[in-house]
């Protein structure tokens, strides 16, 4: 199960990366355009930032699977091994509460911007969309830090509560 | 209401601080007591209603595009082997002189600096090239890696930069004009360490020994093969200053060729490929985790009033601008010694920035005095980066050098940590060294 989640969280961040360097391929083109016809690709602001958006959300997973996020290591560098298992399964948790809070919430941003039928300024893209893009790399991420708090957590030998 | 407010304020805070202290990841140490606070201070509805937006508000954030991009322009410039030819070329330059290849490898560093916005990245870029290299030419270990740890402060003090986008959008300052700030200091602190290796091989020889001039055509090709990080540099940034596109299409152009030249050199395996996407998703997310998490906090942290009354209580103080100026860039030499330069930035800007706009400093104006504020964190940031105890570029060298005790490499940053301060002072006293340039480019 695990292994499965991970190498989703592997394309997800392919995917993510590669998002993030076709929408720059298009800004490149827009420039280009720009520069020698004066005609851009219309809404090419609307599309990075959706492009963008989208990236972001689809890279989330796997720095969550790599457990790359920041963290002050200085004042536990001598605490015992199963000490920093346990807060690590902590932290853990925290970061699954907030992605899950978050993937929950812009699902629910999603529906209510759906249902006021908000569109982009120049190519009139339903701004849901947005919404609905950042859901799934927030939900896998919740996922695999759930996985990881569990896992880090059955690690810690029981019975020594301290 | 208002005591009861800064109380939740300082516990909140106080909360981050211990969280972080137990090791829990910085995003979620500042999401869950920024989102408690809030909670607490309105209800919970109001809390559902503002999460329901607040990640698509960040993420679509046009400037803030430039980051990924710009990452994707670092990774492909180390993947395509663009740092190879650089180390090569400035050897050819300096590296006949006694401590040569430590100058090359500084200058490839700054040159590396110049399509790389991240200090950690250019110090793993340039020493898995310089450092064989050194070893090999008997340089002592001491000076190798304080060298290469040094040197990859330039990639965050030469734009583009991504502490300076980050620093850009919280104080909504025009990052162009930033990145030109940041131009003359990056120099300075590239030609500095040069003299630094210089001195320090001038009183101990044994550091490094002399080595063979590169000589005629060699020299040439050796400074050829550096047209394409040189184009795309002139390209991307020229474009910005000249008005033809913006930071962030500044960033798409030069991610864009950055892999084509990576493509024609044939340079850019679909492994190299395959570990820039990576490479590239790790730090977006970790970079955007922590926004996601100070947005929460700041958005509490404004409820609270907090940085109106420290901004209140600050311009009371009876003493000078410039002291209160110097007693906050101490404060970041104190935070970077245990918290990396994003969630420092995050966290403190929104609060310190306000009361140092509030002062009077050498009577500048709102926006000079902002740009220059912003070049002073960032040098402070880049101190923070090297400095004992735990200096993040320091770890990257280390980790690649391992026949180098850690111990070694901290005496060997001393000497370029005196250059630092040195430089801190005199940009503290003379602005001009940031925002001469800013005037030129913009009149």
């Amino acid at each position: 199960m695990s292994g499965a989640l991970r190498r989703l969280s592997l394309w997800f961040g392919l995917l993510g990366a590669g998002v993030a360097l076709l929408t720059g391929f298009m800004t490149f083109v827009s420039v280009m355009l720009r520069a020698l016809f004066q005609w851009p690709i219309p809404g090419d602001v609307e599309l990075t930032q959706m492009g963008i958006a989208l990236a972001i959300s689809l890279c989330l997973p796997w720095c969550q699977s790599e457990r790359a996020h920041i963290l002050v290591d200085f004042f536990t560098q001598r605490s015992r091994e199963s000490t920093v298992r346990r807060l690590d399964a902590i932290g853990s948790l925290a970061l699954a509460l907030m992605y899950a809070l978050l993937a929950w919430r812009t699902s629910a941003g999603a529906l209510a911007v759906r249902e006021a039928g908000e569109t982009t300024m120049i190519i009139s893209l339903p701004v849901w969309w947005v919404y609905a893009a950042l859901a799934p790399g927030l939900a896998l991420s919740a996922l695999l830090a759930g996985m990881q708090a569990l896992q880090l957590g059955r690690q810690a030998p029981a019975g020594d509560a301290a | 209401m208002t005591g009861s407010a800064s109380t939740i304020g300082v516990v909140m805070f106080i909360g981050m601080m211990v969280l972080m202290a137990l090791r829990m990841p910085i995003a979620a140490a500042m999401f869950i007591p920024g989102a408690a606070g809030y909670w607490l201070m309105t209800d919970t509805g109001t809390l559902l209603n503002l999460l329901k937006g607040n990640a698509v508000a960040r993420l679509t954030v046009y400037e803030l595009s430039v980051i990924p991009l710009f990452l994707l322009m670092g990774q492909f410039a180390s993947q395509g082997g663009l740092s190879r030819d650089l180390f090569r070329a400035a050897t050819a330059l300096v590296g006949h002189v006694r401590g040569g290849l430590a100058m090359a490898s500084l200058l490839s560093a700054g040159a590396f600096g110049a399509v790389c916005g991240s200090s950690v990245a250019t110090s793993a870029t340039i020493t898995q090239v310089a450092y064989p290299h050194m070893r090999g030419q008997g340089y002592s270990g001491r000076l190798s890696t304080a060298t290469l740890a040094a040197g990859g402060t330039l990639g965050i003090l030469i734009p583009p930069s991504v502490p300076l986008v980050v620093y850009a959008i919280l104080t909504e300052q025009n990052i162009a004009k930033l990145f030109a700030a940041a131009m003359v200091p990056g120099i300075l602190a590239m030609l500095g360490y040069m003299v630094v290796v210089w001195l320090s091989v001038y009183f101990k020889p044994a550091l490094a020994p002399a080595t063979t001039a590169t000589t005629g055509r060699a020299k040439w090709q050796a400074l050829g093969s550096v047209w394409p990080i040189a184009f795309i540099f002139v390209v991307v940034f020229g474009g910005i200053y000249g008005g033809l596109f913006s930071p962030t299409e500044g960033a798409a152009v030069g991610a864009a060729l950055t892999l084509l030249v990576g493509l024609l050199k044939r340079e850019l395996s679909p492994q190299g490929m395959r570990s820039a996407l990576l490479g590239t998703a790790e730090t977006t997310a970790m970079v955007f985790m922590i926004f996601l998490g100070a947005d929460m906090m700041n958005a509490t942290l404004a409820l609270t009033e907090m940085p109106k009354l420290v901004a209140q209580w600050v311009t009371h103080l009876p003493i000078p601008g410039i002291a209160v100026v110097l007693a906050v860039l101490l404060l970041y030499v104190l935070l970077g010694c245990v918290m990396d330069e994003l969630s420092m930035l995050l966290l403190t800007i929104p609060v310190i920035f306000p009361a140092i706009m509030a002062l009077d400093l050498w009577g500048l104006k709102y926006e000079a005095k902002a740009l220059w504020f912003g070049i002073l964190v960032l040098m402070t940031v880049g101190i923070g980066m090297i400095a004992p105890p735990i200096g993040l570029n320091v770890y990257v060298v280390n980790s690649m050098a391992k026949d180098v005790p850690m111990a070694e490499t901290y005496k060997g940053v001393m000497p370029f940590l005196a250059w630092d301060a040195l430089r801190l002072l005199a940009l503290l006293c003379f602005p001009v060294l940031a925002l001469g340039l800013v005037k030129l480019l913009f009149p």
